[in-house]
Parts: C-alpha cells; sequence; structure tokens
C-alpha cells in the first residue's frame, strides 16, 4: 500500500512536467491544425539556454525561466512571421507539409545546437540537484518537487489567460471554430501568430525545467516529443483539461509499469510509443471520444 | 513506344545512364564506382520509399527498420554458411513480414498521424535491436572472411536500382498505381469507388520494404560490418525520406533525381568537415525551402521552368497530333 501510494505520488510529479510539455503542441495545433514537431528541438534548445545562463551568470535553471520563456515567445512569433504564415491553410486535418516543414526546423535547431555547444552531454548541477525529501516513506527529488510547482503555476495560469481574457477566448474561439470566430471579429492569422508564441514558450519552460532532471545533447527530445504526442491525442487533440488528464494517464500508466513489472528501463520509453499507436488505433477521438461513445451507448439502453 | 516516350520524354536518357552504369566496371576507378554504388542505393532507396510515401502519400520516417533487417538478416545467415546472395530474398521475405505487421495498426491512421506513429516505431526497433543478444547490440556484426567482391556487389546494386525503377514504373501503368493515387487523392473517394485502401496500402509497404531489404542487405556485403549506428543511423533514415520529397514525390524521376543531388552532397559532406558537421543545416534547409516554394520538388521546379520557356514548334505539332 505504502509502495502504491509513493509511486502514484511520483506518478503526479511527472505528470505535472508532461502536462506543460504538451499543452504546446495543443496549442497550436488547436488553431493552426499544425503538429509541431519542431517542439522537440525548441525543448532542447531552451534547455542549452538555462543551461548557458546557469553557466555564464550561475542563474537558477527556475529563476532563468523568467528570461527563457518570453524570448522564446518572440522566437515562436518570429518563426510564424517567417515560415509558418507561407504554408496553405488545410480544411480538414493537418497536412504533410506543415509536418515536415516543421521536421526542417527541427533539423535546422539541433544544428545550431551543435554549432554552439558542440555535442557533448550537459546537465545542470544546482546546490539541491541531489537533495531529496521523505514523504509516505518514499523520497521524492527536490528538482522534481520544484518542476511539478512550477508546472501547476503556468498551467493555472494559463488557463485564466484562457478563460478571463479577450486574447483567451480569442484562442479558444479559433480553436473551435475558426469560421465564426472570423465571423466575430477575431483577426485569427494574429491569434494564430500569439498561439505559435504561447505554444513556444511552453515548450521553452518544459525544456528548461527538463534540463534540471536529464542530461541533454543536441539529440535531446525525440522520446518527449512522443509523449506529448500521445498525451495530447489521449486527451483529445485540443481541449485543456484533455492535456491534464492525458498526461495523468500517461504518467501513471509509465510509473507503475516500471514498478510493478520487470520491463527494463530501456523499454520505459517504448509505452509512450505502444499507447500512442494502440490509442489512435482504437480511439481516435482519444479519452472524451471514449467516453462520449460509452455515455451514449448507456444512454441508449 | 511512342505514346511510352510521351508520358516519359527522359525514358532514353534513363536507359542511357543505365547502360553507363553496367559498363561502368570496365573504364571507371574504383573511387568512381564506389560513388555509383552509392548512388545506385540511393536510388533504391528513394524509388522504394516514394512507392508509399509519394504515390500513396503516406510519409513513413522509420523505413530505416527495413535497411536494417535486410542487413541484419545477410550478416547472421553468412554467419551461419550461407552465400550472401541466398540470404536477401530471405531477408526481403522478412521485412515484408515486418512491413504488414507495423502497418496493420497505423495504415489505420491518416496523414501526419501515420507519420507521427512511424516515427515510434522506429525509435521502438532502434532500441530493441540495441539491446537483444543476436544482434552484437551497439558493438554490431562483422561478416564472415571470404564474402567481399566488390565488382559482384556493384552488378548486384545497379541491377537492383534497374529491377526497382522498372517495378515502380510498371506498378505506376496499373490499376494497382491508379488505387495509390487515389488513395493519395481523397481516401474515402477512393474507398467508395471499390479500392480498399488498407489492402494496397499495404501491399505497397510490403513491396517497398522487401526492395529496402534487399539494398540493406548489400549494403551490409559491401561494408562488411553494420552496427544499429550505421544501419538504423538517424541520418540514413532522414536521407531516404528527403531524397523522394526534394526531388518530387509521386513522381517516377523525382526520387532518381533526388537520389543523384544526395549522393553528390554525400560526397561534399564526407570530404569536408566543415560541411560535415553543417548537414543538418543543409537538410532542414532544403526541406523548408522545398515546402515553401515547390512541395513537389525538383520535378516541380523543372516543370514550371518548361512552362515559362516558349514551347518548341515540333513538340507542339506532335501533341496536337496526338490529341486529335
Amino acid at each position: 500500500m505504502q509502495k502504491f501510494v509513493v509511486v502514484a505520488l511520483n506518478s503526479l510529479l511527472a505528470a505535472g512536467l508532461y502536462a506543460t510539455m504538451s499543452y504546446g503542441l495543443a496549442v497550436i495545433y488547436g488553431v493552426m491544425r499544425i503538429i509541431n514537431l519542431a517542439h522537440a528541438g525548441l525543448m532542447m534548445l531552451a534547455a542549452y539556454a538555462t543551461w548557458a545562463l546557469n553557466d555564464r551568470f550561475a542563474l537558477d535553471p527556475f529563476l532563468s525561466m523568467l528570461v527563457v520563456a518570453p524570448a522564446f515567445f518572440l522566437l515562436g512569433m518570429a518563426l510564424y512571421a517567417t515560415l509558418i504564415r507561407w504554408l496553405p491553410r488545410s480544411q480538414a486535418g493537418p497536412s504533410i507539409q506543415s509536418l515536415l516543414l516543421l521536421f526542417g526546423v527541427w533539423l535546422v535547431l539541433q544544428n545550431l545546437a551543435y554549432a554552439i555547444w558542440g555535442g557533448d552531454t550537459q546537465s545542470i548541477l544546482t546546490p539541491y540537484t541531489m537533495e531529496s525529501v521523505q514523504l509516505f516513506g518514499g523520497r521524492f527529488g527536490v528538482p522534481q518537487i520544484l518542476v511539478f510547482g512550477v508546472s501547476i503555476l503556468s498551467l493555472v495560469g494559463l488557463n485564466l489567460v484562457l478563460r478571463r481574457t479577450f486574447l483567451g477566448k480569442a484562442i479558444r474561439a479559433v480553436t473551435q471554430n475558426r469560421d465564426a470566430a472570423m465571423l466575430s471579429g477575431v483577426n485569427a492569422g494574429q491569434i494564430a501568430a500569439v498561439a505559435f508564441g504561447i505554444g513556444t514558450a511552453f515548450a521553452a519552460m518544459a525544456g528548461s525545467m527538463l534540463s534540471t532532471l536529464y542530461a541533454f545533447t543536441p539529440d535531446f527530445g525525440r522520446s518527449f516529443l512522443l509523449k506529448a504526442f500521445c498525451i495530447i491525442v489521449l486527451g483529445g487533440m485540443e481541449s485543456f483539461t484533455g492535456v491534464a488528464v492525458g498526461a495523468l494517464v500517461l504518467a501513471f500508466i509509465e510509473n507503475f509499469a516500471s514498478a510493478y513489472t520487470s520491463i527494463p528501463v530501456s523499454y520505459q520509453d517504448a509505452i509512450s510509443f505502444t499507447l500512442l499507436v494502440v490509442v489512435l488505433v482504437a480511439a481516435p477521438g482519444g479519452l472524451p471520444g471514449l467516453w462520449r461513445k460509452l455515455d451514449r451507448r448507456v444512454v441508449a439502453r | 513506344m511512342s505514346a511510352l516516350l510521351r508520358r516519359h520524354p527522359l525514358l532514353p536518357v534513363g536507359l542511357a545512364f543505365g547502360a553507363f552504369l553496367l559498363f561502368a566496371p570496365v573504364f571507371a576507378e574504383r573511387g568512381t564506382e564506389n560513388d555509383l554504388w552509392n548512388m545506385s542505393f540511393f536510388v533504391v532507396l528513394a524509388a522504394a520509399w516514394n512507392l508509399l510515401g509519394g504515390f500513396a502519400g503516406q510519409v513513413s520516417l522509420g523505413y530505416s527498420a527495413f535497411v536494417g533487417i535486410g542487413a541484419y538478416t545477410t550478416v547472421l545467415l553468412a554467419k551461419a554458411g550461407w552465400s550472401p546472395w541466398l540470404t536477401l530474398p530471405v531477408g526481403a521475405a522478412l521485412a515484408a513480414a515486418f512491413s504488414v505487421v507495423v502497418g496493420l495498426p497505423t495504415f489505420r491512421l491518416r496523414g501526419p498521424y501515420f507519420t507521427i506513429a512511424t516515427i515510434g516505431v522506429g525509435e521502438a526497433v532502434r532500441v530493441i535491436a540495441s539491446g537483444l543478444d543476436f544482434t552484437g547490440g551497439s558493438s554490431g556484426l562483422r561478416m564472415p572472411p571470404g564474402t567481399f567482391d566488390f565488382t559482384a556487389n556493384y552488378y548486384g546494386m545497379v541491377g537492383l536500382a534497374l529491377v526497382t525503377l522498372v517495378l515502380v514504373a510498371w506498378l505506376q501503368q496499373h490499376a494497382f498505381g491508379l488505387a495509390l493515387e487515389a488513395i493519395r487523392q481523397d481516401i474515402d473517394g477512393a474507398e467508395a469507388l471499390g479500392v480498399n485502401s488498407t489492402q494496397v496500402k499495404l501491399q505497397a509497404h510490403a513491396i517497398s520494404s522487401a526492395l529496402v531489404a534487399v539494398a540493406g542487405g548489400l549494403f551490409a556485403t559491401n561494408f562488411q560490418y553494420i552496427s544499429p549506428g550505421s544501419v538504423f543511423d538517424f541520418r540514413l533514415s532522414l536521407t531516404i525520406v528527403l531524397m523522394p520529397i526534394v526531388g518530387g514525390m509521386g513522381t517516377l524521376t523525382g526520387p532518381v533525381l533526388g537520389a543523384m543531388l544526395f549522393s553528390y552532397l554525400q560526397i561534399k559532406l564526407l570530404a569536408s568537415p566543415a560541411l560535415r558537421d553543417s548537414y543538418l543545416f543543409i537538410y532542414g534547409g532544403l526541406l523548408i525551402v522545398v515546402m515553401l516554394f515547390e512541395p513537389r520538388g525538383i520535378v516541380g521546379l523543372l516543370d514550371r521552368l518548361r512552362a515559362r520557356l516558349p514551347r518548341r514548334r515540333t513538340q507542339a505539332v506532335a501533341e496536337a497530333h496526338g490529341a486529335g
């Protein structure tokens, strides 16, 4: 029982980071119907930026997010203005063209990191990196707890923006129905630029936080991209709550699978790939779609 | 014959080039032959990928898995005493079988969702291959001595490239090619017209993965050593996708042009350390430029140029005759 509680708490801590990491993908998908493959490269670049700030100015990784996130917001807007804007708009789903374009951006970002920082593995060591807290008989790393706290703060902040401000309402409106939003006077192009900025800023925050937990190279981020994609598919692609639920589900499955089964750690990443394929095939609408289907079946009886 | 020529105006050039490749060992130097071998290898990969990715529009990023299956099958069976040539069909069969296993779930996904799923499959295969015992793990495997014969391998690779191109051209002419094209344009429409889209995609996937696996087997024999780092190399799987995209997806000539461009790039990259360190800039930049300006690649660019040029009289007359 005690083990169960500890594993559950660990899953919860992981889920916070997962949600931050995935929200960037979800908002871009929602507004533009684009799958941002460059997300992994942006997380990697933010991890390096955090590391560089820590290395040069001894800035705490969590404080450096205050610099990194706004900078990446602008970078995202710039990416939108120079590249994404010129893509032909696809009506139904995301187009292969946008996917490959952003794949190209990812490659360029990787090379940028190689050119500036080389291919060596880097990691950030802070006074609290090795610290941990005793709770319910389990040990929880201080960085993990801080990451969870910052994730929750950022998600709550974002939720407030989405619900209370005009900008947030406009983003949600474009996500739900682009044409209707435009008819009500929302400048969809501007909203898309802001959404790409927000998505990039969230990738950056996730990258900064990942840099306090993992070592990284310019190739970093691929498995996290797949996890994030798995989460937004689980969450039904566009809703805020969906992302949170998807993050919880993936984190719990991963942690419980490694705690209660004998799957080797090196195969742990395979869990999210497998889950991704299973969900895409069995429940393309994600958990909300599955829920609706079950609901309808119950009502029909 | 003239109808064929009108459809493929570059056919004589292609045939002449094929003949040149076949006779190259008589007069060319070994270095040149190596480059031509590499180009043929790339032609097989690009043209085979294009069958599914270009004609049917199912962009897969996981093709290095099939190169790996072919290469590992050849080395493992050769170590057991088989002739390397006899291992090639076995590798092709295994790759085709694996392609069906992968395809059955993932082909239910459409467009970009399929593409993302193939990233996952590729990652999973790489992780598993480095973890298994009989693959030699990350340290790799060596071919048994006495299996190396460059000239034979050269003819094998050039022959495979020609067979691949002829096969793709032949498939394109028939109902199968039309079905792939229909799937790319409108999968629901194709289904409504009686195309069993999953079956057709599975067949295209199996054919192209078998061809790629044979190329992987020849690759293993030529280099005599393979490891997850060489056959599941990120740059290789990137190149497989980029060649047909940059050349022109869904065309016959596009992948060949792409393969020529990338084998030239590879020679340049290997020759200069500065360029080698920026290959991702080049690859990523190419991808961005193609997607923004001409998603139909070099072939699309040539078409556009040709439309600008004043049409020659004879050609216009011939077309008028053809139409009348």
